[in-house]
Order: C-alpha cells, then sequence, then structure tokens
C-alpha cells in the first residue's frame, strides 16, 4: 500500500496558536479516506497543507511524492473542492468550464459538459446565482475534469441540505468508480462517511486516534456489557477504548483482533458513529481511564 | 491564463473603454476650436518680440472661456487616473480573491500563483500604463495650441510652464510611472491587507501622500540646480511687497528668468551688494514704497516715481539684487524619464515583493 500523503511531524501555526501540531499520517492510494474529527483538530489544516494551499511551520508532506503545489504538474495531479466550494460569482457556468480548459493540461472536456448536462446546470447561469449544492456540485466537476489522481475535499457536504448533500455524494462516488481517482474528504457527518469511506481516519488535536479500512475498524471492535469489573482484568489483546459503569454493570467499547471468548459479556458490534465518538471522547480525557465513570457510552 | 485574466478583467476594461472613449469626444469636439482660437489671435503667424504679449493675452483670455474650464479638468482627469486604477484594478487583484475564497479556485487549477500572478500582473499593468498614456496624448494633441503659446513666452491665465506641478505630472511620460506604481500599490496593499475596501483606502493614502511628496520634495532635487544672480530692474515680474510695519522689510519674487525660457525656478529671493540675503528695504527706498503699496494693491497703474516698479528702480539703485535657484528648461526630459524611472522601480520593488509574499500567502 503505497501513500498518496504522507505527512510526519507536520506543524502549522498561526501567529500565536498552532492550528496543527506534529502530526504524522499516511492516506493510502485507491481508497476513498474520511478524515474526522472535532473542530479545530487540525482537519482542514491539514488539507490545506496537502493542496499547498498553506506552507508548514515544522515538519514535511509529501503528496503523490512530492511536496505539495510544487509545480504545474502536480498541480493538475491533486483536485481540491474548499470548504465553501467557491466560484466566482459574476463569471456563468460555461466560463468556468472554459476557466478548466484553459488552466489545465489535462482538461476532459467532454466529462466536465457531461455533468453539467446531468446536473441540469443552465451552461449560460451566473454562478453566483447558484444554490449552494449547486455551487458545490460546479466545484467538484471542476475539480473532477482536471482528471487528477488525487481528489481531496474539505467539508464538502456540510453546508448542503440532506438532499444536495446525498446526490453531492452520490456523483462523487460515480466518478471515483469511473476514473479510479483516491479521495481524501474531511466531514463531520459520520453517516455520511460511512456511505461513500472505505478507509476512516479519527484525528483529534493533530494527532491519529484511529485510522483503517473501514470494514477492518468495525469487525475489530466490539461493545461489551456485562457485571461490573475491573476493565484491567481483560486479556491483553482487548484494548478498551471507551468504559463505563453503574452500581451494577460495566459498558466497554474494546478493541481486540481476536474473539471475545468470555462467557460473562454480551457482545455487540459497533456502529462507524460509537466507533468514532469513541475515539473522540477518549482523546478528548488524555489517556483512558481507569475509575469508574459514567455515561460516557451512550 | 491570459485568457482568464482577460476574462476577469472584462468588466474594468469596458468601464475604461468607455471612460476613455467619452474623454476623447470631448476634447475631439473642442480641440479644433481650440486651435482657432490660437489661430485667430495672429499666434502662429506672429514673429519676434511682439509674440510674447499676444500669448500672454490668449492664455490669460482663455481662462474665461470654455477652455479654462476644459483645461485644469483633462489634467485633472490624468491625475485622477492612476489612483483609480490602483483602486479599482490593484486592490481586488488579490484581496477579492481572498475575500471571496475564490483564491482556493484559482491556485487550485494546473497553474502555479507565480505565474497566475505574473500573467494577472502585466496584463493590469500594461492596461493601466495604456490607458493613463492614452488620455495623457489625448490631452497633449489637445492642450497643443497652450503648449505652443507657453514657448512664445506666455505665462498669465493657462499659460504655466511644463514645470508646473499638474502640467509636468500630466504630460510626456510621468503619467506611465504613475499609472504603474499605483497599480502595484493597490497591488500589495490586497496582498497584505487581504480585504478589498480596506486595501482600497490605503491605496489611496499612500498614493496621495507619494504624488503631494514628489513634486514639493523629490522633484525639485532630481538634478543639482543652477543658481544665478540678476538686476532687479531686468526682472519683468518681479513683485515687491511691503510687509511688517513702517514698510522696512520687502520681498521679491522672480517669475521668469530673461534668456532662460521656460526655467523651473525653485526659489528667489533678493541679496544686497555683497551677496548677502536681505529683507530690509534700504531707508531711501521707503517713501517710495509706502505710496507703492497703496496703489499697487489696487491694481491701478501708478504714477511715475511711485508704485511697485518705482521701488524696483530704488531697490536696484541701492545694490539689490535677486539670487534664483533654478532648474534649465533644457532638463525637461532629463527630469522626465528620473521621476518616470523612479516610479518604474517602486512599482518593480513592490511588484517582486507580492510574488514572495502570494507564495507565503494562505487562501
Amino acid at each position: 500500500m503505497s501513500a498518496v500523503i504522507a505527512a510526519s511531524g507536520l506543524s502549522k501555526r498561526y501567529g500565536r496558536t498552532w492550528a496543527l501540531r506534529d502530526c504524522t499520517l499516511a492516506i493510502p492510494e485507491g481508497r476513498v479516506t474520511g478524515l474526522v474529527g472535532p473542530n479545530g483538530a487540525g482537519k482542514t489544516t491539514l488539507l490545506r497543507l496537502a493542496v499547498g494551499m498553506v506552507a508548514p511551520t515544522g515538519g514535511t508532506i509529501t503528496v503523490l511524492g512530492q511536496r505539495p503545489a510544487a509545480g504545474p504538474a502536480q498541480l493538475a495531479r491533486v483536485g481540491f473542492v474548499d470548504q465553501q466550494a467557491p466560484v466566482y460569482a459574476r463569471l456563468t457556468v460555461a466560463d468556468h468550464l472554459r476557466l478548466g480548459t484553459w488552466l489545465n493540461p489535462g482538461w476532459d472536456d467532454g466529462l466536465a459538459r457531461r455533468r453539467i448536462r446531468q446536473l441540469d446546470l443552465d451552461p449560460k447561469r451566473r454562478a453566483g446565482t447558484l444554490s449552494g449544492g449547486q455551487r458545490a456540485q460546479l466545484a467538484l466537476t471542476l475539480a473532477l475534469a482536471k482528471r487528477p489522481e488525487l481528489l481531496i475535499l474539505d467539508e464538502p457536504v456540510a453546508a448542503l441540505d440532506p438532499l444536495a448533500r446525498r446526490e453531492f455524494l452520490r456523483s462523487l462516488m460515480e466518478a471515483v468508480a469511473e476514473h479510479e481517482v483516491s479521495v481524501m474528504l474531511s466531514s463531520h457527518l459520520i453517516a455520511d462517511l460511512e456511505r461513500v469511506c472505505d478507509y476512516l481516519i479519527v484525528l483529534v488535536a493533530s494527532q491519529v486516534q484511529v485510522a483503517g479500512e473501514v470494514s477492518a475498524l468495525l469487525a475489530s471492535h466490539h461493545r461489551l456489557s456485562g457485571p461490573r469489573r475491573d476493565p484491567g482484568s481483560l486479556p491483553a489483546s482487548q484494548e478498551v477504548i471507551t468504559e463505563s459503569h453503574t452500581d451494577r454493570q460495566t459498558n466497554l467499547l474494546i478493541q481486540t483482533d481476536e474473539p471475545v471468548l468470555d462467557p460473562a459479556w454480551a457482545v455487540k458490534p459497533v456502529s462507524l458513529e460509537d466507533l468514532v465518538l469513541a475515539y473522540m471522547s477518549r482523546a478528548d480525557d488524555g489517556r483512558p481511564a481507569r475509575r469508574p465513570r459514567l455515561g460516557v457510552v451512550s | 491564463m491570459i485568457r482568464l485574466s482577460l476574462l476577469q478583467f472584462r468588466t474594468q476594461a469596458v468601464i475604461a473603454l468607455v471612460t476613455t472613449a467619452a474623454y476623447a469626444v470631448v476634447l475631439a469636439v473642442t480641440g479644433p476650436g481650440l486651435a482657432s482660437m490660437y489661430a485667430a489671435d495672429g499666434l502662429s503667424s506672429c514673429r519676434g518680440g511682439s509674440c510674447q504679449e499676444m500669448a500672454d493675452y490668449f492664455t490669460g483670455s482663455l481662462i474665461h472661456t470654455l477652455y479654462g474650464v476644459l483645461w485644469p479638468l483633462s489634467e485633472g482627469v490624468i491625475v485622477l487616473a492612476p489612483a483609480v486604477i490602483g483602486l479599482f484594478w490593484g486592490a481586488p487583484l488579490i484581496a477579492r480573491e481572498l475575500e471571496a475564497g475564490t483564491s482556493a479556485l484559482a491556485w487550485n487549477q494546473s497553474v502555479t500563483r507565480t505565474r497566475w500572478l505574473a500573467v494577472k500582473l502585466i496584463v493590469g499593468a500594461l492596461a493601466a500604463m495604456a490607458v493613463t498614456e492614452a488620455l495623457c496624448l489625448m490631452q497633449t494633441w489637445w492642450a497643443a495650441p497652450i503648449s505652443r503659446a507657453v514657448a512664445q513666452g506666455a505665462s498669465v491665465g493657462v499659460g504655466q510652464s511644463r514645470f508646473a506641478e499638474l502640467n509636468f505630472a500630466t504630460h510626456g511620460i510621468t503619467p506611465l510611472g504613475y499609472a504603474a506604481l499605483a497599480f502595484a500599490l493597490g497591488l500589495t496593499a490586497g496582498a497584505l491587507i487581504r480585504r478589498t475596501t480596506p486595501a482600497m483606502a490605503l491605496t489611496l493614502a499612500i498614493f496621495a501622500a507619494l504624488q503631494v511628496a514628489m513634486p514639493l520634495w523629490v522633484r525639485p532635487n532630481l538634478a543639482p540646480p543652477d543658481h544665478t544672480i540678476r538686476p532687479v530692474t531686468s526682472l519683468g515680474n518681479a513683485l515687491p511687497q511691503q510687509t511688517g510695519p513702517g514698510g522696512t522689510t520687502f520681498t521679491l519674487y522672480a517669475k521668469i528668468i530673461p534668456g532662460q525660457p521656460g526655467a523651473w525656478i525653485l526659489s528667489s529671493g533678493p541679496v544686497d551688494a555683497a551677496g548677502h540675503a536681505t529683507r530690509t528695504t534700504p531707508a531711501a527706498c521707503t517713501s517710495v514704497g509706502n505710496t507703492g503699496t497703496s496703489t499697487g494693491a489696487n491694481g491701478s497703474s501708478s504714477p511715475a516715481g511711485t508704485g511697485p516698479s518705482a521701488v524696483v528702480d530704488c531697490l536696484a539703485s541701492h545694490g539689490i539684487r535677486e539670487a534664483i535657484t533654478y532648474q534649465p528648461a533644457s532638463r525637461y526630459w532629463r527630469f522626465q524619464w528620473t521621476e518616470t524611472a523612479i516610479y518604474l522601480a517602486l512599482a518593480l520593488g513592490l511588484a517582486g515583493y507580492c510574488f514572495r509574499r502570494l507564495r507565503r500567502l494562505r487562501c
């Protein structure tokens, strides 16, 4: 598995605030990678570093084996859709396609036109009059028609209504299937990530909490509930991610690559949302706590 | 990339073209009238010494005509053009992209930021310089009769030296430099502040300050001035003024230097026989001066033996001469080139800074 994005000790500081500090991660090739994490985790900064829109304060990042935005060739290999899906309000949809033709040697005009037709966008319409969903689709069209090897999307659906969100993700998935492009997208909305991602990274405070294939992650995490007991007494192969206790009962979310054999536990599968929240709340507390707490995992 | 800059430049270009065309029409319609007035005043056929009086009459009488209004207005447009360009072309170029977030779109195409800026900068700067210089050339054509009258010695009304602040800044090649600098200034302010409106305000403030400082403090020193001491009687336009109680002091300005037509007089002041600056009226001239003040101030002609000319004669007979610091008219193009070069160099410096900044700029 070769990495399309490899960061090591990556840091970015704005003034006195660290937007990203000492972040090390690798994004695999040929996957749709979801990046989740709470606000301020450094997701946007990480993505902007990856497209070369900001320069790192420290550490290194390589994208497709090169420094981000190193030159026109490198820029051509990476497509980017920003949070706000910015387009030129005064230019028409057709102007945007022409812009793409002029600025990208690998521009796939057939693809761009086909998508605009499918989306039912009037090419003569000014981009400023488009709805949020249409604007996001136009921005995605521009990024796709460049025919990049890697597509980076920063919260692409955060501002969209549920219907537009579904449409956007559906057309993203179609394009991914058709053009074999690696994708990295960040989102708050775990349900959306679940629909499109096959690889997941949970980032909290610049640190990767967990990374892996979605199916493997779901297979290796379990929710255990049973009579109250000390989590310290679990086998070494089982890592407790979160725990909650009542007077009589203990609820755990654990990671293990082996089957859970202890008959005292009722074992249930976890949802992706449970898993993400578990890692986020564990990171929030620093180290996994070894004292009884209530109501952490619902 | 050129096509994109032209596409995005459309609105500004149309406004600039319409404005320039309107300016051209006004000048084209009124220009022949001005030229025929020049001919009607007999200036095209005059020879010798009478020319100066006729030229003075021509430029003086223009003040009360339409041309007397159009002349400062047409020069004013050329003065304002670079500032407007800096504000509306330069300042938004980077700032608006950052403000609207479209920099994320523009800088993620297969074109480096450096190339993006280079093309935008060249297109914008060339257009800015072309528009301003076009205005300048049109006005030069229109005002040619006035310039000829000035060359023939006119010094009243609209007949002002080529070195006069407004004339110097609106003719020749200086508008090229102003346009380039104003554009680069707007660009830099936009890249620094990242917001269009404050960048426009900053551009205007700095450019206005520069355009005031340049003629006042910088331009006179672009070449070491010449000095001369002339007898006061030979100064056609010397103006004695009585100041202070009892008429004991006087001031004397030179408006022209005989034998140096079109020279730019930087400063002038009376000196005594020993060559020291003086302001004290010799006692013998005090009484002459008192009468001179009252009649001279009314602008009425003075009887013989009184009035301004009598004072000047009296001062001259007591060894008072006029020391003049000036730039000869022959240095006009040297000044034009030097000033333009300074502005272009500043503009290049700012542009270079923008390239460096853009590479680090987060969008």
